[in-house]
């Protein structure tokens, strides 16, 4: 438990210092930054209580908006999908699955993890900027960044997936 | 009653969810950002120490373009004070003691040390001047802190330079308070001491006295530190004092230098050859022989004149 709490924070922490310090400072075609902090709900195993989920979706949220002056927003955004994370993750997991199933690409299925995490960010990006767009009137930029936000952000997520896995595949089968 | 104490139990997420939700809109939607909220923000304490050790860190990348333009504003600021202590001295100088017109600048070439060696007996700096940018063999090398050492070997691009750490290297100096003049050599070993010969046994010596260039030599202009007295010995045969100087420059972590490149006026050069050159002095002597002539030529001309005053004046005598 106590070792799930720390790997949690440890997660926390780097995806803070990611989603901060570089994605942050990314805007690709001048709007698009994608949002990684959102892989915090992500990771959260079949059977996590929700509550659990919806305080750590919060907490990322919280602290990415106050390294990034969008006071609320990501907070909101993190939340939201932190809802939709169980539900989500109850109809792609297959049926024959484990109760504590965690989300990867081994577990799902290539396509039912991209679609998994692209669901999630989607949800995410549209929270986000449509909570930013409350300021902002022009809404096929918000759409584009809605959008591209997405899919980049899918992109690096399956890029960590993908290299983490390649570190922690040799243990899982020892 | 149980029955809604159970609902809520069993959907809880959805009371902390909706919870969650309104505290973030709340921070949303109250003046986003500004005094209100201050500790969501970037004007917090902990992300503000953050990105201030991220841009430390950032700024740690610019850090060599930084130090470069110091060096060039240091550069341009000693040259000044230089010019400006020159003045001073000239201004002070009483009518009687006024000495002839001291150089009156010198320009610096900015380099970076390139490879260096310290632990040797005959320690070589290399740096990345050379003719190109106007260096010769025995200009003057000098850092913020004091004195490098003299230009040893020119490339087209680099230069070698003997730095005081060279058991060749020879310097005359002096000591600032006294102005009892020596010669800096260095002997093997620490990177930081060097030593001043030939101060006679009279001149007032203190520990912590500041040692000089003397500007006798036609390679540094007068005044620029070397170090600082450590340590007061006597010399071998015991007709002077053998001095221990910690030096101001700190060689092992000497990067940015400049050479002193037209202190020395090709004028002082060419006349000095032709006091030790003897073919040259019989020049020297033939030119004097021809002023000689020629101020006879001059005296001539003015002869008549005299002769005329001498007979009215002798007149007036007799």
């Amino acid at each position: 438990m106590n070792s799930i709490v720390l790997l949690r924070i440890g997660r926390l922490f780097i995806l803070l210092l990611l989603q901060v310090l570089v994605l942050n400072n990314i805007h690709l075609f001048g709007y698009i930054t994608p949002l990684v902090m959102g892989y915090m709900v992500v990771c959260f195993h079949r059977g996590t209580s929700r509550v659990e989920i919806l305080i750590w979706g919060f907490a990322i949220g919280l602290l990415c908006d106050m390294f990034s002056n969008t006071a609320g927003m990501g907070a909101a955004a993190c939340t939201l999908i932190a809802m939709i994370q169980p539900v989500l993750l109850d109809r792609l997991s297959p049926r024959d699955s484990e109760e504590g199933l965690i989300p990867s690409i081994t577990s799902l299925g290539f396509w039912n993890y991209t679609f998994y995490v692209f669901l999630l960010m989607l949800v995410l990006h549209g929270c986000f900027y449509l909570l930013d767009a409350f300021t902002l009137v022009d809404w096929p930029l918000t759409l584009l960044s809605i959008g591209g936000g997405s899919v980049f952000a899918t992109l690096i997520i399956l890029c960590i997936e993908l290299i983490v896995h390649a570190r922690r595949d040799p243990e899982h089968h020892s | 009653m149980r029955a809604l104490i159970d609902l809520i139990i069993h959907n809880k997420h959805w009371f902390v969810f909706l919870l969650l939700e309104v505290i973030s809109l709340v921070f949303l939607f109250s003046g986003n950002g500004y005094q209100k909220n201050v500790y969501f923000t970037t004007a917090n304490d902990v992300v503000g120490t953050t990105y201030n050790v991220i841009s430390g860190i950032t700024s740690y990348i610019h850090l060599q373009e930084v130090n470069q333009e110091l060096e060039m504003t240091n550069e341009q600021l000693r040259k000044e004070v230089y010019l400006m202590r020159q003045q001073l001295e000239t201004m002070q100088q009483d009518s009687v003691k006024r000495m002839p017109a001291l150089p009156k600048q010198y320009d610096l070439v900015n380099a970076q040390v390139v490879n260096m060696t310290l632990h040797k007996t005959n320690n070589l700096i290399t740096i990345n001047r050379g003719e190109a940018d106007g260096i010769r063999p025995e200009m003057g090398v000098i850092c913020s802190r004091g004195v490098v050492g003299i230009v040893y070997m020119t490339s087209r691009h680099y230069s070698i330079v003997m730095p005081l750490l060279n058991v060749n290297s020879k310097i005359s100096c002096r000591l600032r308070t006294s102005e009892f003049f020596g010669s800096l050599v260095w002997q093997r070993g620490y990177s930081n001491i060097a030593y001043v010969t030939s101060v006679p046994r009279h001149a007032p010596v203190k520990k912590k006295e500041i040692v000089e260039t003397n500007g006798y030599s036609d390679i540094f202009p007068p005044g620029l530190p070397i170090g600082v007295v450590q340590d007061i010995g006597d010399s071998p045969d015991g007709m002077s004092y053998f001095l221990k100087v910690k030096l101001f420059t700190n060689f092992s972590t000497l990067r940015e230098v400049s050479v002193i490149t037209n202190y020395d006026a090709p004028e002082r050069r060419t006349l000095e050859e032709m006091a030790t050159d003897p073919a040259k002095q019989d020049s020297v002597l033939i030119n004097q022989e021809k002023q000689k002539e020629l101020e006879k030529e001059q005296a001539a001309s003015i002869i008549p004149v005299t002769t005329n005053e001498n007979p009215i004046n002798t007149d007036t005598v007799r």
